[in-house]
């Protein structure tokens, strides 16, 4: 086989890992406007959110320290503890679930009927406050996210491969820690689709998503399973979080990452589980593949603007995505 | 008038009982405009009482709020002996209500058995953890369920559509799957908002025995608002009269085809 | 004497056959049902148990030996152990088509003095209590289904389930009475009694006895070497012998599993989901799937559709003469397991024939690129020629010696021999005991030797030995000429043709032959429907210039064809007019087997028959028709009527 093979190869497994996260933050958004017709613009700032409240509990520092040191000019910014990672992750869902409680009683509730672009606004605002809540409640300062997932190249696989080229090929070079997201996502997204096939929850969140009034009349309350699929968005956020917080630490550029999330919604169609996946997938292999043929010759860096181009592309073709309900006005 | 405690027995000997819902004086109002004025009537159990009336009579917002759609400005509603606090619609479908729409609100997306089986959903009573292991309680309680559902796919004879979904099926097949989730939840008064509406005649006949066949195999107190006055009449065992907003005439089939009022307002006789 | 012991391992009737099968296939499943969307399942000892406790039910309620008991309604397990109930306690079953209307239901009722009548449902209930007065001997009503019957008088009425319950109750009392009237039973005891639909007059009873039943039962099942695991889907008429000898017959000698649809619209998913290995079907249902896996394929994506055809071309080639187990190229046959693969495997399951080893179809003429077109893809469809008063069996084709223009061999132990005017006669076990309360039609039927004559015409063919089937023998006429007039022969050519339904042929002592043709509303509305051509009713569509057309140059082809054969060449078709409603039981205009009724149909458009004849170009006419709840109407048409070209006649260039 010839190295350019071999190389490419290499670009395109590294694609389908890169796939496999963007899908994963595409997922929160689908999950919600499936079910409440909003886009959630804070998607990216909740994975933030969460990633910096995880890596808080673990290192039980005390939560708006900074507050409470002005105001009482005290100088606590530790409990002295450190908690374990799962029991840290548990406590987080906690956290997410209070969350998305706040979020239906303080403003979705308000705003049941409005117009999807009024929601759509709300989100935005939530993002803000969101974003400067974390800052205050956790401090501002970049973090290191450790909760134990393995890291750095595989030497298994890299030993494993290496045979396969001419000498100056030394094999595949493979995050650890891009398999184990792989696998994480392939676990979330069998674990979703269970709960929404085969749980009595799962059932009545599916049957909101269709039909509000029919939902209510054989007795589902809507707030409940707005606050579900809130929690569940937060946990997949968190989940997202994990991630990419372990990738490339917690810090502000991560809520940046809903911004690609977007060419893969309008890829996989915002309605569609599947849709984001395979979406993710498409414009991870894409811009990676991409860097590597046309790249060179453009002066790098297309990886910036590569999956908007494409998603724009999608606009004109097929507007409502490969997977998408297709997009019908009824007059 | 009829005794509030006991029942009655109609014409083809079926035993009616007691009150099981009771509207006293309900008073509905949209910004200044009055949709229901000062209306009283009972629902007793075992029985299809109708609620007729021409367009606009207001028959539709009655409907809306004995199913906790609308929230009356004036009056009580009384449920199976007690005063109904202020609830809202799932807490009243909780409560054994269950109810189709005039424009059909099913769940389009999902195939016919999992549109009945949202019917079961608040008769399920297992948490999601159980469910989540799939152990002993929820598998039988999914087991059980499922059979309800399929008795009543069966009764309503629906079964070679059991697995299609929704949204491609005709209107009328609509309407009983609508009927069939309905059904599932056992519900103790049944609301059926224009069940013949948009119907060709044969259709209107399936759906009429339908219903007939359900109070009578299962017993349940239907409440139904139709505007056809003649399928009305065959059907129902007590009527309710509207009349913009208000009643004009309340008793049996016989009693309110000769009521001079209802005949009025049938006719179109200006109101002044 | 000897023959009777061997010929049934000395059991004798069918109730003897269920207490064998109860001990020896104990366990294995004798019938399922699909209700409540879950296949229900009865072994051959529980259904035993079942039948006893009806049994003993029925002689509590006053059953006596030698009644008539009719039983309706769709195939059901419950309704097939009524007919074995009904003959253990001596009684004769006697199945009715579901679909007959309540005059119908109450001839054949009086004319039998049916004591007792087991319904499924409601519908059946209400049709025979309208009809009650009319029968004296009618004492009790049984019914399964207890759905909308709660406020009947239940004076005469009986659920089915509560006189199996009374049955248990009363076992002690009654199970000795039980045994000994089943031990009473022998090889010449009644076993059921069947009303043919009869294309002419009456419905007649034909009275079948358990010798007749068991042999022809036993014959059929070895010829096709049937056994315990085989399967079968009983959705066929229970008022059929065919249905009888398969579900009843054949199930109890060989003790395969009888299995029945959850309801007639949901067959299709059933028969995939059951997968019979022993299949019957009329030519008209093979048709219809044909027509709709056609349909689906035009709307199909192109490589799907081009797999599809280019698999099926090189089937046709060789797909027969592998299920015939003759000689074929190595490399076709690997092409064919590829198209097995491909096509053919996901075919025959979304079809349901997945399974099947042997499959039947009879009753009409199939059209040969119908019969190719399964039997290419491997099933092994055969035809067979039989009636009710053969106990279905006169001629099978053999594996292997399956064509779509013959009707086989004589099955075994059956003789035949042909009269002089073509009519064929038989003589076998299974030949009938006579028509109940009707010896007159016994005695023209049956001669005293035994042999029956089956009002067909035909032929043997040289070389092969099979028969041919031409037409019923007292529709094979005369024309003016003194030609033959065979109007079947040229029917049957007509309906192979996708869009024509039905077609009705006159001729006789004419000099000329002119026809009446009914489209199909799928295939033609189908194909109006792809052609953008609206149309709002099936007589709108009938008439359409188009439609025309297209049906002109069928006619026209056929001449062609019929044209060939020297004997028959003067029943071409010369004029044809394509009726404004379909032909329909309802009317009368067929039987409730969908054979028309000629006579009927002459005299009923008589007009319409003149006009064809006198030259006219269009025919206004009235027709009155009976919607389904028995109303009646009438509605009213101008018909075009259409010259078809007529091919040169053959005896002549034979002549020359």
């Amino acid at each position: 086989m010839s190295d350019q093979f071999l190389f490419a190869t290499e670009v395109f497994i590294n694609g389908l890992m890169a796939g496999v996260l963007y899908a994963l933050v595409a997922l929160g958004f689908v999950l919600i406007y499936k079910a409440s017709g909003i886009f959630n613009y804070a998607q990216g700032v909740m994975a933030l959110f969460a990633a910096m409240t995880l890596v808080g509990i673990m290192e039980g520092q005390v939560p708006f320290s900074h507050i409470i040191n002005a105001i009482f000019g005290t100088e606590v910014h530790h409990f002295g503890w450190h908690v374990p990672a799962l029991l840290a992750i548990l406590l987080t869902v906690g956290v997410m679930v209070v969350f998305a409680w706040l979020v239906q009683r303080v403003v979705m509730r308000h705003l049941v009927g409005q117009e999807p672009i009024i929601l759509f606004m709300a989100t935005i605002g939530l993002a803000y406050f969101l974003e400067g809540f974390s800052d205050l409640m956790w401090g501002s300062e970049i973090k290191t996210l450790d909760i134990g997932l393995p890291q750095g190249g595989s030497f298994l696989i890299e030993d494993m491969t290496a045979g396969l080229g001419s000498d100056n090929f030394y094999g595949f070079f493979i995050d650890n820690l891009d398999i184990v997201a792989t696998g994480i996502a392939v676990l979330l997204v069998m674990a979703l689709v269970a709960f929404s096939q085969y749980t009595k929850q799962g059932r009545a969140m599916r049957a909101v998503a269709d039909d509000h009034q029919a939902a209510l009349s054989v007795g589902i309350s809507l707030n409940f399973i707005w606050v579900m699929v809130w929690s569940v968005a937060g946990f997949v956020a968190l989940v997202a979080g994990i991630v990419w917080g372990t990738k490339s630490g917690v810090q502000f550029s991560l809520s940046l990452i809903a911004l690609k999330a977007l060419p893969v919604l309008m890829l996989g169609g915002f309605t569609s589980i599947p849709g984001a996946i395979v979406g993710g997938l498409i414009i991870g292999v894409g811009e990676k593949l991409f860097e590597f043929a046309i790249g060179p010759m453009v002066g790098g860096a297309t990886e910036n603007w590569f999956a908007y181009v494409l998603a724009l592309l999608f606009l004109v073709f097929r507007p409502q995505g490969l997977f998408g309900d297709k997009i019908i006005e009824r007059v | 008038m009829l005794d509030a405690s006991e029942g009655y027995t109609t014409e083809d000997g079926r035993k009616i009982g007691g009150v099981v819902m009771e509207m006293k004086n309900i008073t509905l109002r949209f910004g200044g405009v009055v949709a229901i004025k000062d209306i009283s009537f009972d629902i007793r159990e075992g029985e299809i009482r109708a609620i007729i009336g021409p367009n606009g009579a207001g028959k539709s917002s009655m409907l809306n709020v004995i199913s906790g759609f609308y929230i009356p400005s004036e009056g009580e509603v009384w449920f199976h002996g007690s005063k109904r606090p202020q609830m809202r619609p799932y807490e009243v479908a909780r409560q054994g209500i269950a109810r189709t729409f005039q424009n059909i609100a099913l769940f389009e997306g999902m195939s016919v058995l999992d549109n009945v089986m949202t019917g079961r959903l608040t008769n399920m009573k297992s948490g999601l953890i159980s469910q989540a292991l799939w152990k002993g309680k929820a598998e039988a309680e999914e087991v059980a369920n499922r059979e309800i559902a399929e008795k009543i796919i069966d009764f309503l004879e629906i079964q070679h559509i059991r697995k299609t979904p929704v949204a491609r099926l005709p209107y009328g097949l609509k309407k009983r799957v609508e009927l069939a989730r309905a059904l599932a939840a056992e519900p103790k008064l049944l609301l059926l908002d224009e069940p013949m509406a948009g119907m060709n005649v044969e259709e209107k006949e399936d759906m009429s025995r339908f219903i007939l066949d359900v109070n009578d195999e299962f017993g349940t107190t239907i409440a139904l608002i139709e505007h056809d006055m003649g399928v009305v009449m065959d059907l129902s065992d007590r009527v309710v009269v509207m009349d913009y907003g208000k009643k004009i005439g309340d008793g049996t089939p016989d009693e309110v085809r000769n009521n001079q009022d209802v005949i009025d307002a049938y006719l179109g006789v200006a109101h002044d | 004497m000897a023959q009777m012991q061997s010929g049934a391992a000395g059991k004798l009737s069918l109730p003897a056959l269920l207490q064998r099968n109860a001990t020896q296939f104990g366990d294995s499943p004798a019938y399922r049902e699909k209700e409540f969307g879950i296949w229900q399942c009865w072994s051959w000892a529980e259904a035993e148990k079942e039948i006893e406790a009806l049994a003993l039910g029925l002689i509590n309620l006053g059953v006596n030996e030698g009644d008539f008991i009719a039983i309706i309604g769709h195939n059901r397990p419950y309704l097939y152990w009524a007919m074995v109930a009904a003959q253990s306690v001596g009684a004769i079953p006697v199945p009715l088509y579901q679909d007959a209307n309540a005059e119908e239901m109450a001839y054949v009722l009086s004319h039998c003095g049916a004591r007792f009548v087991i319904v499924a449902d409601q519908e059946q209930v209400d049709k025979v209590i309208e009809v009650q007065d009319q029968l004296h001997q009618f004492e009790h009503l049984i019914y399964l289904d207890p759905r909308g019957l709660r406020k009947y008088d239940h004076h005469q009425l009986h659920e089915y389930s509560h006189v199996q319950a009374q049955g248990r109750a009363a076992y002690d009392e009654w199970i000795t009475d039980l045994k000994t009237r089943r031990e009473k039973l022998n090889y010449d005891s009644t076993c059921v009694m069947l009303y043919t639909s009869g294309t002419t007059g009456k419905p007649k009873g034909v009275v079948l006895s358990n010798r007749n039943i068991i042999e022809s039962a036993k014959n059929a099942s070895e010829f096709d070497k049937l056994g315990v695991d085989d399967e079968i889907l009983a959705y066929l008429p229970m008022a059929w012998v065919g249905d009888f000898i398969f579900s009843i017959g054949q199930a109890y000698w060989t003790g395969f599993c009888v299995n029945c649809p959850e309801s007639a619209d949901t067959m299709m998913t059933d028969l995939r989901e059951i997968g019979p290995t022993y299949y019957f079907a009329p030519p008209r249902v093979f048709e219809t799937q044909l027509t709709s896996v056609m349909i689906r394929m035009e709307d199909a994506g192109n490589f799907k559709k081009k797999m599809f055809h280019y698999f099926m071309d090189h089937a046709k080639k060789v797909g027969p003469d592998i299920l015939d187990g003759k000689p074929v190229g190595f490399m076709d046959k690997l092409k064919y397991k590829v198209g097995d693969l491909c096509v053919y495997g996901p075919l025959k399951d979304t079809l349901g024939f997945g399974n099947v080893r042997v499959g039947y179809t009879a009753g009409e003429a199939i059209g040969p690129e119908i019969f190719e077109f399964y039997r290419s893809l491997g099933i092994n469809l055969k035809q067979l020629y039989g009636q009710t008063e053969a106990t279905v069996f006169i001629t099978v084709q053999p594996d292997g010696e399956v064509r779509a223009d013959t009707v086989g061999v004589p099955a075994p132990d059956v003789e035949i021999k042909i009269a002089d005017n073509g009519e064929i006669f038989y003589r076998s076990p299974g030949t009938f005991v006579e028509y109940y309360k009707n010896p007159e039609s016994t005695a023209d039927t049956k001669d005293p030797e035994g042999w029956v004559a089956t009002g067909d015409a035909g032929f043997f063919e040289e070389g092969s030995g099979h028969l041919r089937i031409i037409d019923r023998a007292k529709d094979v006429g005369k024309m003016a000429d003194g030609s033959m007039f065979a109007p079947k022969f040229v029917e049957n050519k007509l309906k192979f043709y996708p869009d024509i339904l039905e077609a009705v042929l006159f001729g006789n002592d004419k000099d000329r032959c002119v026809a009446f043709i009914n489209i199909d509303l799928t295939a033609v509305g189908n194909w109006a429907e792809r052609n953008n051509i609206a149309y709002a009713s099936y007589q709108e569509l009938a008439g359409h210039p188009k439609v025309l057309a297209s049906i002109q140059e069928h006619v026209e082809t056929v001449n062609a064809s019929v044209a060939q054969d020297p004997m028959l060449s003067g029943c071409q078709v010369h004029r044809f007019v394509v009726l404004h409603k379909e032909l329909d039981a309802d009317d009368g205009e067929m039987t409730r087997t969908r054979k028309v009724r000629r006579r009927i149909v002459e005299e009923k458009f008589s007009d319409i028959i003149g006009a064809l004849y006198d030259g006219s170009l269009q025919i206004s006419t009235v027709t009155e028709v009976t919607y389904e709840d028995g109303r009646k109407g009438s509605i009213s048409a101008t018909l075009d009527i259409r010259d078809a070209a007529v091919a040169s006649i053959a005896t002549k260039l034979a002549a020359e």
